[in-house]
């Protein structure tokens, strides 16, 4: 029994070891890599599974569907299992196709869908290291890049504590989304089967 | 002129009749009571602790659509959590109740106002109050009805007569019928589709099981 109590200690310990800061230097270099994957992606689509985590709940809540991005700022989400449910991120508007209810909201009467979509736009552009608008925590890992962004706007706080963005090591393209609430709640939305940069017509981007 | 007062009688017992139907309230028009065989009603219905209930919610408010996710879990005996979430999960509306009182953990600026709140407050009350004590039984075609007063208002639980299965909740003052809920596609103690219906306000919320 005390064996393998100190083996998991060990493997426990192994694992939290394994998440490191990243020094400047690696930071810059990670800043850059991001930057130039970005600019070359014109077009994403992304299968992704979305896990709600309530700590009351006994298991997460699992939906999933599909994400298309078109550069510079078009994107649609799309739940297609437990349900259909869409939203395109247009322009100033948030078009929304409820099984089939069709709605319009002004963006700016959703402050967490806009900041949301402009972290996924803004870390596809490379353009979403603001260090007046988060203060930024770099970690790599053994199996990933990580950037943990706290904002610093007091109302965005309120309702979401943290964003965590998850890297692919190689591509530098993003394959994890962690919205943490103030609660310790969360939302991960986790990307697959990612294929870039094939054309995308712009009526997908329509309700 | 007897004819004149003939109509004149008729028009006045119509209105009469009109005014005094418009004052009883219609739930128990065609209900026969019966004698009472038992003194607690049980809504079996969110009452498994180790069950999360999720449902994809819409919600018509005054002619707006809102969507969202609807996620109710009993935490503990006479204790629900109540929580609707955007269905990209940020969560809108967080609360629990607990024996008779409502808490609320987080609510978005923009549902943050006692009118709502308080009609969602009675509206879950109504859903996920287990156990009710009994003051008349009905019957009519198919269905055993109970009556239960809870404050200023009336509960009156539909049982189906074959299935013993609660189909409906209908929430009255004394006159009026307030809010009615019913319970659909039911298996084994858990309702797959539920609405929830206001009769004297604009709102109706249908939940649709995940």
């Amino acid at each position: 029994m005390n064996k393998i109590l100190y083996i998991l200690l060990l493997l426990v310990g192994s694992l939290t070891a394994q998440e490191t800061k990243m020094s400047s230097a690696e930071i810059t270099s990670f800043k850059s890599k991001v930057k130039t994957t970005a600019s070359k992606t014109k077009t994403i689509a992304n299968d992704f599974t979305q896990y709600k985590h309530m700590d009351f709940l006994s298991e997460d809540i699992k939906t999933s569907g599909k994400m298309l991005f078109k550069s510079p700022n078009l994107v649609k989400w799309a739940y297609t299992s437990p349900f259909q449910y869409s939203v395109i991120f247009k322009e100033d508007k948030l078009l929304i196709n409820d099984e089939g209810k069709k709605s319009d909201v002004k963006i700016g009467s959703s402050k967490l869908f806009k900041k949301l979509n402009q972290l996924i736009v803004n870390s596809i552009s490379g353009d979403m290291f603001n260090e007046a608008e988060f203060i930024m925590t770099f970690i790599k890992t053994e199996k990933y890049y990580q950037v943990q962004f706290v904002s610093k706007d007091k109302n965005l706080k309120k309702y979401i504590k943290q964003f965590v963005l998850s890297f692919d090591k190689k591509k530098y393209s993003v394959i994890e989304v962690k919205m943490v609430e103030p609660s310790d709640d969360y939302t991960k939305i986790v990307f697959k089967n990612r294929k870039e940069n094939q054309p995308i017509k712009d009526e997908v981007f329509n309700n | 002129m007897t004819q004149k007062r003939h109509i004149k009688f008729i028009l006045i017992s119509l209105l009469i009749l009109l005014g005094l139907s418009s004052c009883t309230l219609s739930t128990t028009k065609d209900l026969v009571e019966t004698n009472i065989t038992k003194t607690i009603f049980t809504n079996p219905y969110f009452s498994d602790t180790t069950k999360d209930y999720v449902y994809k919610a819409n919600i018509e408010v005054y002619g707006k659509h809102l969507g969202g996710l609807m996620i109710i879990k009993k935490t503990a005996n006479k204790h629900h959590r109540v929580v609707f979430a955007t269905e990209f999960g940020s969560k809108i509306l967080d609360m629990e109740l607990i024996n008779d009182t409502f808490k609320i953990n987080f609510v978005l600026d923009e549902l943050n106002k006692k009118i709502i709140l308080n009609t969602l407050k009675k509206d879950f009350k109504i859903l996920l109050q287990e156990n009710h004590s009994i003051e008349k039984t009905y019957s009519n075609d198919g269905a055993i009805v109970y009556q239960s007063q809870v404050d200023k208002r009336t509960n009156f639980f539909f049982v189906n007569d074959c299935s013993r299965e609660l189909k409906k909740i209908v929430n009255t003052s004394k006159t009026k019928e307030k809010v009615v809920v019913t319970f659909d596609t039911i298996e084994k103690s858990l309702a797959k589709e539920v609405s929830i219906n206001h009769k004297n306000i604009k709102l109706k919320i249908e939940l649709r099981h995940l």
